[in-house]
């Protein structure tokens, strides 16, 4: 059986968008016999973050800036290349601390930074409420570029997530990466959508201008698909579940059911032979 | 601020855990928090298993309420599978015949409530033909002390149609029939499971998965047993229909608005000139 760490872990990288805290207090309530459990959950918290892109305010700036891997300075410092700062990240409660100016130096900043330029316009025209970042990543083989939307409404019971990383390598040209959606709702039940789109694209010219037109026509085309998607599930697989009324368009009658067996054959059911 | 109860929390964390993996959330919790365990085992829903009855060959379906230890009893011949040890439980349909909690304990109702078991049993098979085509259904019952309890169940999967999408739909309905006279008293409690997928090169993987739960009270008229079955039949029924409008709302509305509030398929300028174009629009006409 898994060790209690394991589970409060799996726990907390289970926590849909924007509900960490009500998992984590959750965890509380459940470990009161083993208070310590929670203070072993920085792994946890850490790779929870990094792999949401969590988002952080920074003192006195206007846009929100991206918490990952692919920004990540060591030691829980992070960098944004945008604002030209570093800050130091507490992955249990999500607070920014010590802000430096950060000057990001190698061959790959000049292609991040015409990219984040681009994409700043983008998200701009597409995302009402996102954080995006560009890095240079792989001894600046290659640009990560990370664009991660949220929008909480707890009071109305759903959140959801849009979370798109994309690494473009310029020796090869090739653009690789993936569109994740994460849809939580929470009245009186319990129901997620959990999507995930691998995407590739060559980009020849490898302009940052390119790069970024790249990526939103395949934005737009995902989306555009997922949206076919809900209606085609429900006129396929939903409706081949249960009927919204049997085929004579009538509610049964319950006084005369009985009957129904003997008046009319209504097939077989899988259950009888 | 007072600790939250251990057992509330447990809920609310399967509230917000992707709910296609619940059975492994729960047992993650029970080896947390392993006094919750029959609390928990009692009050969450599961997809539903389907055993082949021995006897009759029809098949039927396992919960918590024909459960006694490791067997469970099948609504068509009223047999336990495998046996239970002690000889005469739960063979001849004829239980204690006093109330028992329904669950875990060898739930055989007495001959009365056995006898409306098998009506209800041959009612909702009716019931699951004509809504859902296929699928099995299965109803328990059990005596309680001013009445009567039970729980009608039906399970459907659709196999995926070209290799692309798949679904599995579990109802649970569990209703206590308190009587009083010529009424009865109807408390109905309904969950259902969905779980959706789909597939595709321009798509990527698409997983929604979860349960909605609603209730409805209600007093009823009562001639006779049969009216019993009518009753419960069209509160099903009803809430039925109910719940599954709203699970189409949900999965199928509310999920493709909360995924365009994040991302915008159009412009957000061109949408906003567009707003500013009408509103002077608007604006001059009344001038």
């Amino acid at each position: 059986m898994a060790s209690a760490k394991a589970i409060v872990s799996s726990f907390v990288e289970g926590a849909p968008p924007g509900e960490l805290a009500d998992v984590l207090a959750d965890i509380k309530a459940l470990t009161l016999s083993s208070p310590h459990l929670v203070d072993e959950l920085g792994p946890a918290f850490k790779k929870y973050n990094e792999e949401q892109f969590a988002t952080v305010k920074l003192p006195g700036a206007s846009q929100p800036v991206i918490v990952s891997s692919h920004n990540s300075l060591g030691g829980d410092r992070y960098y944004d290349l945008e604002s030209s700062v570093s800050f130091g990240f507490d992955h249990a409660t999500q607070k920014a601390s010590a802000v430096e100016s950060y000057v990001a130096e190698g061959e790959a900043v000049d292609l991040a930074k015409s990219i984040l330029k681009a994409l700043s316009a983008y998200v701009k025209e597409h995302y009402p409420n996102a954080a995006y970042g560009v890095y240079p990543i792989e001894n600046d083989s290659k640009v990560a570029i990370i664009i991660v939307a949220n929008k909480y409404s707890p009071n109305n019971f759903w959140n959801g997530r849009w979370r798109s990383l994309y690494l473009f390598d310029p020796s090869s040209s090739s653009l690789e990466g993936s569109i994740k959606v994460d849809v939580h709702y929470y009245e009186d039940g319990n129901v997620r959508l959990l999507t995930n789109k691998a995407a590739t694209a060559s980009v020849p010219s490898g302009t940052g201008q390119a790069v970024v037109r790249e990526i939103a026509a395949g934005e737009k085309k995902y989306q555009e698909e997922l949206n076919r998607s809900f209606t085609s599930l429900s006129e396929g697989a939903f409706k081949a579940l249960r009927r919204q009324l049997p085929v004579t368009r009538q509610k049964i009658e319950w006084d005369k059911v009985a009957s129904y067996r003997l008046g009319q054959d209504i097939g077989g059911g899988s259950g009888r032979r | 601020m007072a600790a939250a109860d251990p057992f509330d929390s447990a809920l609310d964390l399967l509230r917000r855990l992707n709910p296609k993996h619940t059975a492994e959330h729960l047992n993650n919790i029970m080896a947390l928090a392993p006094d919750l365990t029959e609390d928990l085992l009692s009050s969450v829903d599961q997809p539903l298993t389907v055993r082949r009855c021995k006897q009759t060959g029809r098949d039927y379906l396992l919960c918590d309420y024909n459960r006694d230890g490791d067997s469970y009893r099948s609504p068509w011949s009223n047999q336990f599978d495998p046996p239970l040890d002690e000889a005469g439980a739960g063979v001849g349909g004829v239980g204690p015949g006093g109330a028992n909690e329904g669950a875990g304990e060898g739930a055989v109702p007495g001959e009365r409530v056995r006898k409306m078991e098998i009506k209800a049993n041959e009612a909702f098979d009716v019931y699951r033909e004509l809504y859902y085509e296929g699928g099995v259904s299965s109803v328990y019952l059990w005596n309680l002390d001013d009445g009567f309890a039970g729980v009608v169940l039906l399970k459907k999967a659709s196999p995926p149609n070209d290799g692309s999408s798949s679904g599995v739909w579990d109802s649970i309905h569990v209703f206590e029939a308190s009587e009083r006279g010529r009424t009865s008293n109807y408390r109905l409690t309904s969950t259902v499971i969905l779980t959706l997928a789909t597939r595709g090169a321009a798509l990527g993987e698409v997983d929604l998965s979860g349960n909605m739960t609603r209730q409805v009270e209600q007093d009823l008229p009562v001639d006779n047993d049969d009216s019993h079955i009518a009753n419960i039949g069209r509160l099903v029924e009803d809430m039925e229909l109910k719940m599954r409008n709203l699970l189409q709302e949900v999965y199928f509305g509310k999920a493709k608005d909360v995924v365009g509030d994040l991302r915008s398929v159009g412009s957000l300028s061109e949408g906003q000139r567009d707003r500013e174009t009408h509103r002077e629009l608007i604006g001059s006409m009344r001038r």
